[in-house]
């Protein structure tokens, strides 16, 4: 597929004897928004971060815009082109993970600085378009102590678009907030999706899903049991475990 | 009781060797100085090479948990005479060049230097473990997020784990160096008038301790002032991870100015 952003062909992982991952075979397409849902411990975490390397896939290819990442294959970082990975895919994670030592404005333009060496002056304009786009204009120079669950996860959703990259990754971003906050990070991702970033999407939000979600996955021991439209997905499963999974959630 | 006050607090004594304790304590200032701030810098340097990631750089690991275990282990006096005897030995041999086996450097002399040696030797081994404690206490997520943004593990120590692990480490740093400025008095073993010996030489004039009690009171002057400097940098930092209900720094540990004999970390 010409257009395809993100390949997953027969992605396997394992740590130690725990098999996480069973062979994952995924596609997303450029623009496209890709919810992924399934209960704790069924590799959804994992694949993400395979994608990006924080963990090397055991087995599998994954190719990025038409370019196999894993290439020359074998486990262990060395094997793999990280640098290359990681400066087009960006990475929210549920602990937002700001630096804790540097101002909203100083960890957006960080990396700007040590990777894409861009000059101060370049890096912190950018920092500041970026942090104003997700509504955190006044908080520029505000330390991550004293921003919010919700105002935090928006700088780290600003950090990551500030390297520029072709895909987002989100790992459960809403699962720590207060109930709340999620809305404001929930509102960001949805105007970062209408923008047209190709994203993946590991989330509890049934609403987001199959509002935002082009194609939702359904995954299930270290397997994607099901996948599809939002619709046909959420309303009308096809799996028993997707059904059970979703009476689960959609009960309370 | 008139006995014991003369023996220890003879104004006379103290008063004419006033100057000579001080002068004698001045170089213990400045052993303290420089060996801590070489001791500081090796030991992140030590702290760094025993974090080294992946299985190449299993080999440097090795050495430094190797170095670290073998000079926490060993008695400073012990290094401060291997040190001292064999330099000079290696440069009347040739083996070394004079400058460095018999060292003058700066117009001070060659015990003054042995002892800066055997001070960064064995305290940037026990400094090493303080920002080792500093490093691993902060949060994966961290390291993770860093090189997500496409910061190499370099990048990523320097700018996000080193700057947050330091200032964890602070108090116990302070803490090694209260201990490392009474270690400084073992230097005297070798032929070098710090505060320790300039009192020890007048205590045997004099066969009066007063000029030892001075000596004594000059170190007081800088280590309890240190002590509530640690005990206020801890309180802070407890109200601090209270306040955002995580991110603990490691245990802090009280103040050693007290400490035993020679007061060194143990």
């Amino acid at each position: 597929m010409a257009d395809a952003m993100l390949q997953l062909e027969g992605v396997t992982k394992s740590f130690g004897e725990l098999e996480v991952l069973r062979g994952i075979d995924l596609e997303v397409a450029k623009g496209e928004v890709v919810c992924v849902l399934g209960p704790s411990g069924s590799g959804k975490s994992t694949m993400l971060r395979c994608i990006n390397m924080l963990e090397p896939p055991d087995d599998g290819q994954i190719y990025l815009e038409g370019t196999d990442i894993c290439k020359q294959g074998g486990k262990g970082e060395s094997g793999w082109d990280v640098d290359y990975v990681r400066r087009r895919v960006g990475m929210v994670f549920q602990q937002f993970n700001l630096f804790p030592h540097k101002s909203a404005i100083e960890n957006v333009a960080l990396a700007q600085r040590t990777v894409l060496r861009r000059g101060q002056g370049e890096a912190r304009t950018k920092a500041a378009a970026l942090l104003k786009r997700v509504g955190l204009a006044d908080k520029l120079e505000e330390y991550p102590e004293r921003l919010s669950g919700g105002q935090q996860q928006r700088v780290a959703i600003a950090r990551a678009l500030a390297m520029d990259p072709h895909v987002m990754l989100f790992d459960e971003v809403t699962s720590a907030l207060d109930p709340e906050l999620i809305k404001e990070v929930l509102d960001v991702m949805r105007e970062l999706a209408d923008e047209g970033m190709t994203m993946v999407v590991v989330t509890h939000e049934m609403g987001f899903a199959s509002d935002v979600g082009d194609q939702v996955v359904f995954m299930d021991g270290g397997v994607i049991v099901e996948q599809g439209k939002p619709k046909d997905v959420l309303e009308s499963p096809k799996e028993e475990r997707t059904k059970r999974f979703l009476g689960l959630v959609l009960e309370h | 009781m008139d006995v014991i006050i003369e023996q220890y607090f003879d104004l006379d004594i103290i008063s004419d060797n006033f100057s000579v304790v001080l002068d004698g304590f001045w170089q213990t200032l400045l052993l303290s100085a420089i060996g801590g701030a070489l001791s500081l810098t090796w030991g992140l340097i030590l702290a760094l090479l025993r974090q080294t990631p992946g299985r190449a750089g299993a080999p440097i690991r090795g050495l430094a948990i190797a170095y670290i275990d073998t000079f926490r282990g060993i008695p400073m006096l012990l290094i401060l005479l291997l040190v001292s005897g064999s330099l000079g030995a290696f440069a009347a041999e040739g083996t070394l060049p004079q400058s460095i086996g018999i060292p003058r450097w700066f117009g001070k002399p060659d015990p003054f230097w042995y002892g800066i040696m055997a001070i960064t030797i064995t305290y940037g081994a026990y400094m090493a473990e303080v920002y080792r404690a500093g490093i691993e206490a902060v949060p994966g997520g961290q390291m993770e997020a860093a090189r997500s943004l496409g910061m190499s593990y370099r990048q990523s120590m320097r700018q996000v784990i080193v700057p947050q692990a330091v200032s964890k480490v602070i108090p116990p740093l302070l803490n090694d160096f209260i201990a490392l400025m009474k270690d400084t008095s073992l230097v005297s073993v070798i032929g070098f008038v710090e505060v320790v010996q300039a009192g020890r030489d007048i205590q045997s004039e004099t066969f009066n301790s007063s000029a030892l009690t001075l000596g004594a009171i000059f170190f007081l002057i800088v280590t309890i002032p240190l002590a509530r400097v640690v005990d206020r940098l801890i309180a802070r930092q407890q109200e601090r991870t209270s306040r955002t209900g995580g991110g603990a720094g490691p245990a802090p540990t009280p103040s050693p100015a007290t400490a035993g004999p020679t007061g060194g970390p143990v």
